[in-house]
């Protein structure tokens, strides 16, 4: 269970004050895969980072499974799991030292650690490479020891930030396996994208954000009455190319972003 | 913290990144590879060079003399041989004239004219004498294939009181700059200055020797003899602490800015382990891998100084011993400790390879200043200097290796360098991660360095490490400056007041003003009673507190008088002479006791317990529990009072240790700083009234033949401590402390 309450963050950018986040508050129940969708900038992986807890919000906070981001950043970061597009793996270690370091960096029991070890190797098909160095893996591979890092501690909540970025067809395909199965194991799951063609097919409920501002939330049906159009990327520049704050947006801009 | 620090969690962290570094092939090349490759090629150029440079003054061959002609030859013998006669020095060997010719190469004709060189005193290789032929003398000469050339010697014969004498004009030249020639020249001048003197002396006999030479001189070396080996014992350490940074660099790149490269920065720090335990763990490796590299390399030094000979050029006859190297090993464990320190802290806001390496690249530059400073001969390793990173070591290591190291530098040196070492460790893991966390913004040195934003109630153990590696320094430079000035006694004891002052109470209330703390929770400002109680209650806890001090303090300054006594030995005032300290106690009189009580009572109470028992405490507490901060307060503490000025006060370890765990503990229950102000001002008052008194008052309590307290007084104090104790624990009941409100 996550939830966000008025988040606000501002950063500085070479003394100008620029919004990332602007009073942005949603809720992802257990099961339930939430879609952060937006264009680069819109203010996804600041939103992450809140999050996480490794970003502190100007104003509001996050609740997770009962912990709030003003006090329990540490404990609540247990509960959290997360997988990034830039994720890379330890090149001189085996796969089974850096799955078990990083149980032990969420201070997992080693015993309990030893046997979801086991568990995730069968379902991710890692067993035949546990103990091989992570510089002898595939791009395959390395992905799917990705994917088990951030389960190494069962957390309730996982946050994915933008999976399939840089993955061929195959790797998509693992990666909407892994959500499925994360759906399958009643886990809220917050997902961060910016191709909304995969997004309509994993996610269940979707929060359109555009420059730091949450322009629309609901599932696809509820969406697709409200702009009577079919796909996600017609109601998205729909959505985004009315004018924001007084300031119209380049459309030729945001068909970049949506058919990267 | 806790749950990362057990099971072995700490120690399995530390083994993914020593696995991380030590299966880096990079990093086995540092540690392996260059010292096998450097050590000896350092030590055939050092061969060269150095040992070349020694030798110059006494070379392994005779001097060559050069001729033109056999009669000169015949003549230049002849004197030479006398001049041997004179200094009464017989060796056997008969002279032999060689002759050279143009296809003599001239290596091999020094080495077998050696054995008939003439040496014209014991310590001298001597000379040997070539005629030159087919080449011109000045052209043999040019090309050192002699390193004198006798261009002409006449003699005639002075008719002197019915006898002859022979007077010799001799005319040499010789190659300017050369050392060997000039060296050779200096040689001639002194043997043949012999005959000049044996003849003055025959005159001076023959007219009873009323005539006195003309010149008598003695001469006297003073200071050192400059050993050219002790300068070159300084160049081993230097090139070892290089190398050992050489083997740091790569580590501790690879695990902080190498976590960015590979992608794993953000998985790791996303996790919910403390930032210090990950760079702990990091530092480890580091610190293992820069230790690794030091074995490898004092061991290949060892090797090349042990069998190439240089060993015993540099060391004198024992080389390069064990010895040595066991205690060389520390200092560089030491030093290994503090630079990884210092090159996690740069690594960790790098945000690549290169980044890091530019950043790593002036301080390696840096680092070889201090470095230089070792070589210059002369340099006394004095406190003042154990106290600046890395000359210290260097300087350290320089006097272990020529035999001379003192207690008090080293101390110093130990001591700082560690603090040093864990400040640094400290401002690592702020910096480690940082920039990942706030996307490439500049918060992360404004929230190191800047005003925090939120009020704080208590310091961080972090805050107090920073603090302390800005205050030691400072207080030490400070009160070596006081025993510079050489002040009257009593206005040393008011500069060593005002300082105490300034720097133990005011500079902590500057720093907590300035980041943000709560004045009033870190130095325990509020009145020593809760004020949830009521009125009633907080006047008789007031009393009892205020009474408990009176008693704890009654009894307090026999204890440190009596621990005193123990080390008494060790102090500098054993040293002294009777009649010395008269003297000091004498000028100690002079001093108006009212300047002694606010100097040595009063101003070191409030200002020790601000920082000891207000801020130190407060950081203490704020992570570890009461015993324990307690504890390492009155380490601090003790510490503290042993480093005073330049000299080590290993004498005041004990007393001060049990003081500052009766002050941290009355500051505990009572949860105030005030009455632990009293407590300090009284105990420090008590023991300066009792040095007031005078010896033949104090003899007439104690008895003649003991400097300790009556055992009735030290019974009646012993009692007054137990009943400060009992009524302490009383009145503190039920009180609450800041830490539990906060």
């Amino acid at each position: 269970m996550i939830s966000a309450t008025n988040l606000t963050k501002q950063f500085n950018v070479r003394g100008t004050p620029l919004i990332a986040v602007n009073n942005l508050s949603f809720q992802v129940s257990d099961g339930e895969v939430y879609g952060l969708l937006g264009p680069n900038g819109a203010g996804k992986t600041t939103t992450l980072r809140m999050v996480m807890g490794l970003l502190e919000p100007d104003s509001g906070h996050v609740e997770i499974c009962g912990m709030r981001s003003d006090g329990q950043t540490t404990e609540m970061r247990k509960h959290i799991g997360l997988i990034s597009t830039n994720d890379g793996v330890y090149p001189w270690l085996t796969v089974r030292e850096m799955l078990l370091y990083f149980a032990d960096l969420y201070a997992v029991d080693l015993q309990v650690a030893r046997e979801r070890l086991e568990e995730l190797a069968r379902l991710l098909d890692i067993g035949r490479f546990l103990d091989q160095r992570c510089s002898t893996l595939s791009t395959g591979q390395k992905q799917r020891v990705t994917l088990a890092r951030g389960l190494m501690h069962d957390p309730p909540v996982m946050l994915l930030d933008e999976p399939t970025r840089g993955l061929d067809v195959v790797g998509s395909q693992t990666v909407f396996r892994f959500i499925d199965l994360l759906k399958e194991r009643g886990k809220s799951v917050l997902l961060s994208t910016h191709r909304l063609d995969e997004a309509e097919r994993v996610c269940d409920r979707f929060g359109l954000l555009h420059r730091g501002n949450l322009q629309f939330e609901g599932t696809l049906e509820e969406l697709q009455k409200l702009t009577g159009k079919q796909h996600l990327v017609d109601i998205f520049i729909g959505l985004i190319s009315g004018p924001v704050d007084g300031e119209p947006v380049d459309p030729a801009r945001m068909l970049i972003t949506t058919n990267e | 913290m806790k749950e990362y620090l057990n099971n072995g969690r700490l120690w399995r962290l530390c083994l993914k990144e020593l696995r991380e570094s030590l299966r880096d092939r990079r990093t086995i090349i540092t540690l392996v590879l260059m010292p096998i490759l450097v050590y000896p090629l350092l030590s055939m150029a050092l061969q060269r060079l150095i040992v070349g440079g020694i030798s110059k003054a006494e070379p392994e061959y005779a001097f060559l003399l050069g001729t033109q002609d056999e009669e000169t030859a015949q003549k230049i013998q002849n004197l030479l041989m006398e001049a041997r006669r004179v200094n009464k020095i017989g060796i056997s060997s008969p002279i032999k004239i060689t002759r050279s010719d143009e296809s003599t190469n001239k290596s091999t004709v020094p080495s077998e004219d050696n054995k008939n060189a003439i040496a014209v005193s014991a310590d001298h290789v001597g000379f040997s004498i070539v005629i030159v032929e087919k080449v011109s003398l000045a052209s043999a000469l040019g090309d050192a294939q002699i390193d004198l050339a006798i261009s002409k010697l006449d003699v005639e014969s002075v008719a002197f009181e019915r006898e002859t004498f022979p007077s010799y004009q001799v005319q040499v030249e010789f190659r300017q700059g050369d050392l060997r020639s000039e060296s050779a020249m200096s040689e001639l001048r002194r043997a043949l200055q012999l005959l000049n003197d044996n003849q003055f002396e025959s005159v001076r006999q023959r007219i009873n020797a009323r005539l006195p030479a003309v010149v008598q001189m003695k001469a006297n070396g003073i200071g050192q003899r400059l050993d050219p080996a002790a300068s070159i014992a300084g160049v081993i350490p230097l090139v070892l602490i290089l190398m050992t940074i050489t083997g740091a660099v790569y580590p501790a790149i690879d695990l902080t800015a190498g976590e960015r490269e590979r992608g794993t920065m953000e998985a790791l720090i996303a996790t919910p382990a403390p930032r210090f335990a990950l760079l702990l763990s990091k530092y480890v490796a580091v610190v293992v891998v820069a230790i690794l590299t030091a074995l490898a390399n004092l061991f290949a030094t060892w090797i090349t100084l042990s069998f190439g000979g240089l060993g015993q050029a540099i060391f004198g006859k024992q080389g390069f011993s064990l010895w040595i190297l066991i205690q060389i090993l520390p200092l560089l464990v030491i030093f290994a400790a503090f630079f990884s320190a210092i090159l996690l802290a740069l690594c960790s806001f790098a945000r690549s390879f290169k980044e890091a390496q530019a950043y790593l690249i002036p301080v390696m530059l840096l680092s070889l200043g201090p470095g230089l400073v070792t070589l210059m001969p002369n340099v006394q390793f004095t406190t003042l200097l154990g106290i600046v990173p890395l000359v210290n070591i260097l300087l350290l290591s320089r006097d272990i290796m020529t035999g001379q190291s003192e207690l008090a530098p080293a101390f110093a040196a130990v001591f700082s360098t560690i603090i040093y070492a864990g400040a640094t460790l400290v401002v690592a893991s702020r910096l480690f991660g940082a920039e990942a966390a706030t996307s490439g913004s500049q918060e992360t040195w404004a929230e190191l360095l800047g005003r925090p934003k939120k009020t704080r109630l208590l310091p961080t153990i972090g805050e107090l490490a920073i603090f302390l590696a800005i205050l030691f320094p400072v207080f030490f430079i400070a009160s070596n400056l006081g025993g510079m000035l050489d002040l009257r006694a009593d206005s040393a004891m008011s500069f060593q007041a005002v300082l105490l002052v300034i720097l133990f109470m005011l500079l902590p209330l500057a720093f907590a003003w300035y980041r943000r703390l709560d004045l009033a929770t870190t130095f325990r400002l509020k009145p020593f009673a809760d004020p949830l109680d009521s009125t009633g209650m907080q006047v008789a806890r007031s009393l009892g507190f205020f009474v408990s001090v009176l008693l704890l303090s009654s009894g307090l300054w026999m204890v440190a008088f009596e621990s005193y006594l123990l080390f008494e030995n060790w102090s500098l005032a054993s040293h002294l002479s009777e009649e010395e300290r008269t003297k000091l106690k004498d000028t100690f009189l002079l001093i108006p006791f009212w300047l002694v009580l606010l100097t040595g009572a009063v101003a070191p109470a409030v200002a020790e317990e601000f920082f000891f028992r207000g801020f130190a405490l407060s950081a203490f507490r704020s992570k570890e529990a009461p015993f324990r901060s307690v504890l390492y307060t009155s380490i601090l503490f003790g510490l503290f009072h042993v480093i005073a000025g330049n000299i080590l006060s290993v004498e005041k370890l004990l007393p001060t240790l049990i003081l500052g765990f009766a002050l941290g503990w009355v500051a505990i229950k009572t949860n105030s700083l005030w009455p632990c102000i009293l407590l300090h001002a009284l105990h420090n008052g008590l023991v300066f009234g009792m040095s007031r008194i005078g010896e033949t008052e104090l003899t007439k309590w104690f008895g003649a033949d003991t400097k300790h307290l009556p055992m009735l007084w030290l019974v009646g104090g012993g009692l007054s401590i137990m009943a400060g104790i009992t009524l302490l624990l009383v009145a503190s009941r039920q009180t609450r402390t800041y830490e539990n409100i906060a």
